[in-house]
């Protein structure tokens, strides 16, 4: 994370309890506006609940018990939900994996996007309606004046997303959360709607914190990457230098674990042995320590902090210095 | 198998269609050609990829595989059997040659089956095994996907989501089948957790010989576990090679635009790659376009294009492919 502008969304040492169990544990990142922020971790890693911290929409068994999180100037974690209904939708705002759970199916799109806009901005039906569609053609949907009066199952899921898109920006957030954006979607439509979000950082600014477990997505998208274990952050660098020199054993064998296009066929790709620790598993040392094969007694005594390697590279493993042995596990 | 020499599938212009005789509220409703004219031979061994958007007519081609959708014409045979017309003790006798997996394990499973009886079922309904041999054909087909024999008496909530894709790959396998359909395997999985499925299909296969119709639309998967790829799209084929062929040299525009959309774990190749970004989406397939039905949303597409359709024509590397500009 080289030189960059001032952070507009931080995340400072955020933890989130689920009875007792540090879910996401002392986890900190920031995002200046126009870049893209990638959490990226499997399944449990904490990435979901962080982000649903950002917009203040835990559920009710999670409690965020330390840390903050901060909006330019606007402490988040200190809103009452009176004050964050204000914020939501027009500062920060956020969008799902599935469009088609998200929309309802029994409005038109275009009164569920003047709705989004009315909501924070007291203007007349006919004005917001005009701002809908022009957020329509602006996010690449053809012919906005026939869509606005269609109701979600007329459109597939593609045009869904993109109309889950409009109603996140048009009162145009400075930051946008978008959980597994595209994972619902074809490949070849996932393709369009990560150029309308390359478009939208770019032209409007926007800070994107995106919450995937795809690597091609974040080699694709983002400028930093915070790679998720357990709850905690095990690295967290720029984009290039993340995939060129991994410095956590979990980020290096889960980028092993992906077949590429230089790999010989059916030969045997990477794998992590065992499976994430479950929340009352998580010991005093590193949570990786059960599956990594650099683990030493120091590992599962005590839990490493994030190390700086250079340039805002930072890895959270007590054997930095060993990580050649990885690559040859890997290879 | 009746004919060891057989392929494990023979389809010859298979077509398979939807409606169109009235439809529920007794409209004339369109008739959806989801499988129009199709192809294609697997041998013995061989993991052919089957690559396409959501309603190209992947799944409805896997499924008329299986007997699970009847064909409106032309022929399928699995180890050289019939399938299309076959009485239902003929289908019940070829269906135990062709399995298939199927995207999430956890809706293949019963939740209130133990997955030694999930895994034994076949075994049994088939009266292969019973008893003291039942139980040690499981415990063996269970060490064999790589979880242990006493996992037979868990239930599927007690494993991860890796492990019941396991138990659902040793359930496809007890009967030894030439031909395994596999719809999505891994998409629903984790990373870490995928590379252990792909290890352990192609495993098996060594060890077994068992070939696979590999339905996909991840291409870097693909290009590691693939022999041949075959890619659809609204209900045709368009383009047929071998993985190294059709990855070095891939000739149809549509297969181009799938290479260039799935993004690469690598933001240096990634961002450096040519662009090949196709405008608009999947046509309906209740009503596909006239001539090549890519051609509304092709780079190269030209009147004929329009007009005729191109058919599969052989090219120099053995390449098959249907467009006339490639």
């Amino acid at each position: 994370m080289s030189v960059e502008p001032r952070p507009l969304l931080s995340v400072e040492k955020l933890t989130i309890e689920i009875g007792g169990a540090a879910v996401v544990d002392d986890v900190s990142f920031d995002v200046a506006p126009g870049r893209v922020m990638a959490l990226v971790g499997e399944s449990g890693c904490g990435k979901s609940l962080t982000s649903y911290a950002i917009l203040g929409l835990l559920p009710a068994a999670a409690k965020q018990t330390g840390g903050r999180i901060r909006l330019d100037e606007l402490e988040l974690s200190a809103l009452s939900e009176r004050e964050f209904r204000k914020a939501r939708g027009k500062d920060i705002s956020i969008i799902f994996q599935e469009p088609s759970a998200s929309l309802d199916p029994l409005t038109t799109v275009g009164s569920q996007i003047a709705a989004a806009y009315r909501t924070h901005n007291d203007v007349s039906q006919a004005e917001a309606y005009d701002k809908a569609r022009q957020m329509l053609a602006d996010v690449g949907i053809p012919d906005p004046d026939r869509r606005l009066h269609q109701y979600p199952f007329e459109l597939s899921g593609g045009m869904c997303q993109r109309i889950m898109i409009s109603i996140a920006l048009i009162c145009s957030p400075r930051v946008l959360v978008a959980d597994e954006p595209t994972t619902a979607l074809d490949v070849t439509i996932q393709a369009q709607i990560l150029d309308l979000m390359k478009k939208l950082v770019s032209e409007r600014g926007t800070a994107i914190v995106l919450i995937t477990h795809d690597m091609g997505v974040v080699a694709d998208i983002a400028d930093d990457v915070a790679v998720m274990y357990a709850g905690r952050v095990a690295e967290i660098a720029g984009v290039h230098s993340l995939f060129a020199k991994p410095q956590h054993p979990y980020t290096a064998l889960l980028l092993a674990s992906v077949p590429t296009l230089d790999d010989l066929p059916k030969a045997d790709l990477a794998t992590i042995e065992g499976r994430v620790p479950t929340p009352d598993e998580f010991g005093a040392g590193c949570r990786f320590a059960g599956r990594c094969p650099l683990v030493t007694d120091k590992c599962r005594i005590e839990q490493p902090p994030l190390f700086d390697c250079g340039d805002g590279h930072r890895s959270a493993c007590w054997h930095i210095d060993r990580m050649h042995e990885i690559v040859e596990v890997a290879a | 198998m009746s004919d060891p020499n057989a392929h494990v599938l023979e389809m010859r212009d298979v077509a398979v269609h939807f409606g169109g005789r009235g439809g529920l509220f007794g409209a004339s409703g369109q008739v959806v050609k989801a499988v129009n004219g199709v192809d294609l031979t697997i041998g013995r061994g061989e993991t052919v990829a089957l690559v396409g958007e959501s309603g190209c007519g992947k799944s409805t081609l896997s499924n008329t595989i299986v007997g699970l959708q009847a064909p409106v014409s032309g022929s399928i045979r699995v180890g050289g059997e019939e399938v299309v017309g076959a009485d239902r003790r003929k289908l019940n006798d070829i269906r135990r040659h062709v399995q298939m997996i199927f995207q999430d394990p956890a809706l293949s499973l019963d939740p209130r089956s133990t997955i030694g009886a999930t895994v034994g079922e076949p075994l049994k309904v088939r009266g292969v095994a019973k008893g003291a041999a039942l139980k040690q054909r499981v415990g063996e087909l269970l060490t064999q996907v790589g979880l242990r024999a006493e996992h037979a008496d868990r239930y599927p909530h007690q494993f991860s989501g890796g492990q019941r894709q396991r138990v659902v790959i040793a359930r496809a396998l007890a009967l030894e089948p030439g031909l395994v359909i596999c719809d999505e395997p891994v998409s629903a999985l984790d990373v870490s957790v995928r590379a252990q499925i792909l290890n352990l299909l192609v495993a098996l296969q060594k060890r077994t010989g068992v070939s696979y119709l590999f339905v996909s639309h991840d291409l870097s998967v693909v290009r590691h576990i693939c022999d041949r790829v075959v890619v659809m799209y609204l209900g045709r084929f368009v383009e047929i090679a071998d993985r190294a062929t059709f990855f070095d040299n891939p000739k149809h525009p549509y297969t181009r635009a799938l290479m260039s959309a799935v993004p690469q774990a690598d933001p240096v190749v990634q961002r450096g790659k040519e662009r090949y970004v196709l405008s608009g989406e999947l046509p309906s397939p209740a009503n596909i376009p006239s001539g090549c039905a890519f051609h509304t949303r092709c780079p190269l597409a030209t009147e004929i294009c329009s007009q005729v359709r191109p058919e599969l024509t052989p090219r120099d590397d053995g390449a098959r492919v249907a467009c006339h500009h490639a």
